[in-house]
């Protein structure tokens, strides 16, 4: 235990003025309407639903946090499996649902043994689960009665999912399906809550019939005993070991030596194995199985404008209350400056602050997109039987918004999660030295965010398929296909307007701002398809363009949402006209920002004129950090995260940033309870402790 | 314990296949190229004697150290370095063999601050009577200091500090004390639990004459003893201790410390520059105020230097990988080959060949700086400071520049990486985690900037009014800028696609456009400072770019020693690192007319032909640092970056045999309190741990 704090500290205060009184000011300068702003974030029944979990969660010993960054792996994850059933427990008290439950997660805010559970393992077993297999494991699964996760990825094979080297051999004999690991390789890898968690495991495996490779395919594998939590025979399991980040998940690796599952075992909702006649029955609609993909990106989107808003309330507040050298200008008596009044510092915190309104907005745009597809698909497929499937017309209806939405989905993925995940580091140095400190609360949210900019498809990766898109919209637009959807419509725009010129008004109108975005992105496809169709470049030559054409497109897309949500009537009545404004200044300092740092392709594209790149910088961002500056505090106040969930010094609320820092370096850490002996050549490393530790 | 696991191999074409091939492809001599860069100051031949005997001592293992909590991985980074020390007398190794030792365990010392900041501080400051006293107690270990300036309310700005030190002309002794709570000491390396010394920087407050007025003569230097020699507890008056975890530096005790009116002698002030007279109490000057920030110049210099071997790391764990790693067949090609390289892509080598370019780059703008550094060091003994205000500013950018390249380029690696780099064994977790504090400490990287900016527009300042004669190659460069800025005729035409010397001008020619600019804004416009921030950390990043390409340009062109094989493919990164720079900054170059819109739009495609040069040898070139696979090890193991390729196989080996967490059973059923099967930990247990 530390020792007591001695009186004459216990009376020191911070120099003034005091982090509350400047926090106190930034509220007062600025007449933003955090409630309303809220609201329209968030809605009232989620800030309400939030406010009672708090109450709830908060006072659970068990769930406190303070030796969350000093614990040795094997005791974290321990403590974060009493987490994990704790919640389950309060869950199954207080009759929560999903959404409940996942609220609660949140404000835990790290990941949990039963995570791939509650998400992952169920929803595979739901949508590819027949009537029969969701009572002989979905029922179950949902009790908790087995516990299962989702094993897709190898040690040798990551985005490929059609290179999976796991395989499930059917043995017409006996009924039975051979599930095997033939390689090292092989060997799943990463599958959260398998490592020392799971019982069950859905295993992607290659689906082998009479020697005919069919493709991989889910498998439901029992993989410990329910009673003893031993490894099966011939299964192979446990956790991969520590990490950059996550390390309160137990990440798993999973190799199996010829085990037999029974028929019933693989998932047959779009495809299955005849077991008299041994044959194989396609999947009805392959384009679902995507569907789940398209919307875990769609949330990712969602999420990375919150995860986003984390890093920027704490920086906000903090480069609020720090305060560093006066002003060159100023007077020489006049205090130091409040570091946030810098200009370089509001240009990179106040464009993250923009960015994490424009992605909020962008994924509340394609969950938007994905349910409009889904109940689409629902009325295609209605007046028939699920698996006689739709007519062709509707089908090409669906699959045409599908594709746009796929498409869409895994760019925006992209770029919303690096946004997130680089907009947290550039948070973190702009702390300074204190962001370093794990009480900064950014780091420890950093690492554990960043395996999202690999995960469900790498970033890098993914840019190919947009680019696919984009090519083959180019395609059918020059063939003289009619316009039908948003991405066409830009392209036919830009090949109709393409010898007039285009002359966007960026400085003064906000539509010809999303209209400049939208001719980048028609100019660089058109471009590339130039490379491949008419020079005849090689595909992997071209990655390059293709990835910055993805960006392109993906900017041009959140931009456009941004423009949308703030030109909404929904907003207009939720809002009063100055914060509306204030949004619009919002949308046009994320829009203007990234046109300067993508100066040269707005001008070589002719989307805009040197002059107005030159404006742009030096004057309309320039003044939109000043428009914006005296809001600061309050928009992020908006975003209402509980200083609980933030778990940062730096971040609080009340701004009482010195105080708590100094607290939980001389009360909460571990370290201090150690009284060594410095000298080398004396064997104690403590002074109480007499023994050589060399 | 065998088991079925043990025969399985991973598929075909494996790890060790795959970079011997790699490595036959390329005609350039590892050991030539190895010889160039790290042979100049004993470097490799160190490296090769220390090593072995690192690698007996089971404590410096580093396969489970990751697992670790925080006081054992601390006691352990004590332990080791303790374990240092020795291994120093028992082999005698010299300042820079410990150094080298230092390196390859790849821990932050718990000493280090005692044997950098805290003797540079008292050989540069103290007077020659105070040196007499302390070195000797230093050298020997007798004592183990730190240096404490930064507080918990004040970093960068140094003349902000609030700790004072207050003086007693009754007793000739100066009050130490802390009047707020950031007034606290805070970062301070090395003083959280092991010294017993530091070197305090307060506020010196001394009594205005005729008066019962103290006046601040600004921040000094004071050795204080802060923990009893014998129980190692804080002195009375004294609150010591270590502010807890952090991104990284695990193994280092970051301080904070505050007093209580304690009392030092006079002789505590180091008196080198400045001093107190303790008969009048009288203040007499430094003879250049800027001197006390000499370590600081110091310790940037070296960081600089630091950090081409950082990201060579890097660069070479994901250059291997990468090549290891296949993924897709070319859609292009054989649908039935193998998987291709990764390192094929064209999206994987834009992010890790132009930084195994950058590594090179670091390393000629390194060399340059430590011969700037210690030709100005030379000059100030001679008590000539001229070089000084030079040195600061291009310390100042480079430091700004280099810590910046290097950090995102250790990201940039592990996330090209995919899904791996995240583990514990892509080896790059430490080294990110320690190395993210460089861009924030001794001078956060953008503060700084402006001591760069505001050097340069005095310099053009100076060139504008035409003082015209004498001066550096800058001067010149300033002057003729600033003549042909006034005849109004701005041509400059530089081919960089096919001059390397025209790279150079063409950064030059940027770089001095953006200094007028400034100077025209500040000097003409009466611009505020604050406004020009943003343009003013631009100009510190184009200056310290353009240095960074001179010197690798003249490095290269004064080079008579190197096998034309190694030439031409050290051109091609010149070529590679300037032409990148420049392309993700195009505008500014074309804004100037530094580069034409043919040259600009030319640039990716240039880009990638020379990246497809490149790539056969990347494993060489990366082989070339010889970089010890027991460094790439740092922070528990690089699996990905092995020499031999055997990835796959030494994941699966620490996951399966090496992983502590592999030894437990969990009880996963939510409504039973048992954590551990039969081990007894339960609720009651983690929770009475609270």
């Amino acid at each position: 235990m530390p020792s007591p704090t001695p009186e004459w500290v216990k009376a020191l205060k911070p120099s003034g003025p005091q982090g509350s009184e400047l926090l106190q000011q930034e509220r007062a300068q600025s007449n933003v309407n955090v409630e309303k702003l809220s609201e329209l974030l968030h809605t009232k029944e989620t800030l309400k639903r939030q406010e009672s979990l708090l109450a709830l969660l908060q006072p659970e010993k068990v769930f406190d946090k303070s030796q969350n960054h000093t614990l040795g792996r094997v005791e974290r994850l321990q403590r974060s499996l009493a987490k994990a059933k704790r919640l389950q427990q309060l869950s199954e008290q207080h009759k929560w649902s999903m959404e409940e439950l996942h609220a609660a997660n949140e404000l835990i805010g790290e990941p949990t043994p039963y995570g791939l559970h509650a998400s992952m393992f169920l929803v595979t077993l739901r949508e590819q689960g027949t009537p029969e297999q969701h009572k002989l494991f979905l029922e179950r699964a949902q009790k908790y009665e087995i516990i299962g996760c989702y094993a897709q990825t190898e040690l040798g094979h990551g985005s490929n999912v059609r290179g999976l080297e796991t395989t499930a051999t059917w043995n017409s004999s006996d009924k039975t399906f051979t599930i095997n690991s033939p390689t090292l390789t092989a060997s799943k890898w990463w599958i959260g809550s398998l490592g020392r968690t799971a019982n069950h495991a859905v295993v992607m495996a290659q689906l082998f019939i009479d020697g005919k490779n069919y493709g991989p395919h889910p498998f439901v594998v029992q993989v410990r005993d329910l009673q003893t939590h031993q490894p099966l025979e011939n299964v192979y399991v446990g956790d991969i070991g520590p990490k950059f980040g996550y390390n309160t998940m137990d990440n798993g690796f999973l190799l199996f030596n010829n085990v037999k599952v029974p028929h019933v075992n693989m998932l047959a909702r779009f495809s299955s194995i005849d077991k008299n006649t041994n044959a194989y029955s396609r999947p009805a609609l392959p384009s679902l199985v995507f569907g789940t993909l398209t919307w875990v990106r769609s949330n990712i989107v969602l999420q990375a404008g919150g995860v986003l808003a984390r890093g920027v309330t704490i920086a906000t507040r903090y480069c609020a209350v720090r305060r560093q050298f006066q002003d060159r200008d100023a007077d020489a008596h006049a205090g130091e400056n409040q570091v946030l009044n810098y200009k370089m510092v509001q240009v990179r915190l106040l464009p993250l602050l923009a960015s994490m309104y424009a992605l909020h907005f962008t994924g509340r745009g394609m969950m938007r997109l994905y349910e409009e597809n889904q109940s689409r698909m629902k009325a295609a497929n209605s007046p028939g039987q699920d698996s006689r499937g739709a007519g062709p017309e509707e089908l090409r209806a669906g699959a045409n918004l599908l594709a746009d939405l796929h498409a869409t989905s895994c760019g925006l993925k992209a770029l919303a999660s690096t946004t997130a995940g680089e907009g947290l580091e550039v948070c973190r140095r702009a702390c300074g030295g204190h962001g370093y400190s794990s009480y900064s609360g950014i780091g420890p949210w950093y690492s554990d965010y960043l395996p999202t900019l690999t995960w469900e498809g790498d970033n890098y990766m993914l840019t190919q398929q947009v680019a696919r898109y984009l090519l083959k919209s180019a395609r059918a637009v020059l063939a003289g296909k009619p316009a039908g959807n948003d991405t066409s419509q830009i392209l036919q725009t830009y090949l109709d307007r393409r010898d007039k010129g285009a002359s966007f008004d960026v400085l003064e109108e906000d539509k010809d701002i999303v209209a400049a975005f939208a001719w980048r992105t028609a100019h660089l496809t058109f471009e590339a398809l130039k490379h491949r169709d008419a020079e005849q470049r090689s595909w992997n030559s071209l990655l390059v363009d293709f990835w910055r054409l993805s960006t392109a497109h993906s900017q041009y897309l959140v931009v456009k949402n941004f423009y949308d949500a703030v030109s909404s009537p929904e907003l207009s009545s939720a809002l009063d006209p100055e914060t509306k404004a204030l949004m619009h200044q919002l949308f046009r300092l994320y829009a203007l920002h990234t046109l300067e740092r993508e100066a040269a392709e707005f001008f070589s594209s002719g989307a805009v004129t040197v002059r107005q790149i030159t404006l742009t910088r030096t004057t309309a961002v320039m003044n939109l950090l000043d428009e914006i500056r005296p809001h600061a505090v309050r928009l992020v106040d908006s975003w209402a995260i509980p200083d609980w969930q933030l778990d940062s010094s730096l971040g609080r609320y009340d701004g009482k940033v010195y105080e708590d820092l100094f607290r939980r370096a001389s009360q909460e850490n571990p370290v201090n309870d150690l009284t060594f002996d410095p000298y080398p050549w004396n064997s104690a490393l403590l002074k109480n402790e007499p023994k050589s530790k060399l | 314990m065998p088991d079925f696991t043990d025969k399985l191999r991973p598929s075909q074409p494996d790890g060790p296949s795959t970079l011997a091939k790699e490595r036959e492809q390329s005609n350039i001599s590892t050991e030539e190229l190895g010889k160039h860069l790290l042979s100049s100051d004993g470097f490799l031949e160190r490296q090769a004697r220390i090593l072995p005997i690192l690698q007996q001592e089971e404590i410096l293992s580093k396969t489970k150290q990751q697992n670790l909590s925080r006081p054992e991985r601390f006691k352990l980074g004590l332990v080791r370095a303790k374990l240092l020390r020795r291994l120093s007398d028992k082999y005698k190794w010299s300042h820079d063999d410990y150094k080298m030792a230092e390196y390859l365990v790849d821990d932050v010392s718990p000493y280090f601050l005692h044997m950098e900041m805290f003797i540079t501080t008292i050989r540069e400051q103290a007077s020659e009577e105070q040196r007499a006293y302390w070195v000797p107690l230093i050298e020997s270990w007798k004592i183990i200091g730190a240096y404490a300036q930064t507080e918990l309310g004040h970093g960068s700005n140094v003349r902000g500090l609030e700790l004072e030190a207050r003086w007693d002309s009754q007793t000739k002794e100066f009050v130490i004390h802390s009047p707020t709570l950031t007034a606290s000491k805070w970062w301070n390396g090395s003083l959280g639990r092991v010294a017993n010394h530091a070197i305090v920087v307060a506020q010196l407050l001394l009594p205005e004459p005729d008066s019962d007025r103290f006046v601040s003569h600004g921040p000094h230097p004071f050795i204080v003893q802060v923990r009893d020699m014998k129980t190692h507890l804080p002195l009375e008056g004294i609150v010591v201790g270590d502010i807890g975890p952090k991104y990284g530096y695990i193994t280092m005790d970051n301080a904070y410390m505050l007093f209580d009116h304690c009392r030092v002698p006079h002789s505590a002030l180091l008196s080198r520059y400045s001093n107190v007279n303790p008969e009048t109490g009288l203040y007499t000057k430094p003879a250049q105020p800027a001197v006390v920030y000499g370590s600081l110049t110091y310790v940037r210099a070296n960081i600089v230097h630091h950090a081409r071997l950082v990201l060579a790391r890097a660069v070479t764990v994901a250059t291997r990988y990468t090549t290891v790693r296949r993924q897709f067949q070319d859609r292009d090609g054989d649908k039935r080959g193998p998987e291709l390289s990764v390192l094929d892509y064209p999206t994987v080598q834009i992010r890790i060949l132009p930084l195994l370019a950058t590594t090179f780059a670091l390393h000629y703008t390194g060399q340059a700086m430590r011969t700037v550094y210690q030709n100005a060091r030379e000059d100030i003994e001679k008590g000539d400071f001229k070089s000084l205000a030079y040195m600061h500013s291009m310390s100042s950018g480079l430091k700004s520049l280099c810590t910046m390249l290097a950090a995102d380029g250790i990201e940039s690696c592990r996330r090209a990486m995919g899904g791996h780099g995240f583990g514990g064994g892509s080896g790059l977790i430490q080294l990110n985690n320690d190395y993210l504090s460089k861009p924030t400490v001794e001078g956060d990287n953008w503060m700084i900037t402006q001591q760069v900016a505001g050097y340069l527009i005095k310099k053009m300042g100076a060139a504008v009014e035409g003082e015209g004669k004498g001066g550096d190659e800058m001067d010149a460069r300033f002057r003729a800028f600033a003549r042909e800025k006034h005849a109004g005729g701005l041509s400059w035409g530089h081919d960089i696609l096919n001059s390397d010397r025209d790279i150079v001008k063409s950064f030059e020619l940027r770089a001095t456009a953006l200094a007028y600019d400034a100077y025209e804004q500040r000097v003409i416009k009466k611009k505020d400072w604050n406004s020009l921030l943003i343009q003013l950390h631009k100009l510190s990043r184009a200056q310290s770019q353009s240095i960074m390409v001179t010197t690798f340009f003249e490095a290269l062109s004064a080079d008579k020693t190197l096998s034309a094989s190694i030439k031409t493919i050290l051109w091609d990164l010149y070529r590679l690192f300037a032409l990148n720079t420049m392309e993700n900054e195009g505008y500014d170059f074309f804004r100037f007319s530094a580069i034409s819109q043919s040259d600009l739009d030319a640039l990716p495609t240039r880009i990638q032909d020379l990246m497809s040069r490149i790539r056969p040898h990347a494993v060489k070139l990366v082989d070339s640092w010889m970089i010890p696979d027991y460094l790439l090890d740092s922070g528990g193991n690089s699996a990905l970056g092995r020499y031999d390729g055997r990835v796959y196989e030494d994941l699966f080996n620490r996951a399966h045999r090496l992983n502590p967490l592999n030894r437990i059973t969990f009880n996963p059923n939510y409504w039973e309190d048992e954590i551990v099967k039969g081990s007894g930990v339960e609720w009651s247990e983690i929770l009475s741990k609270l």
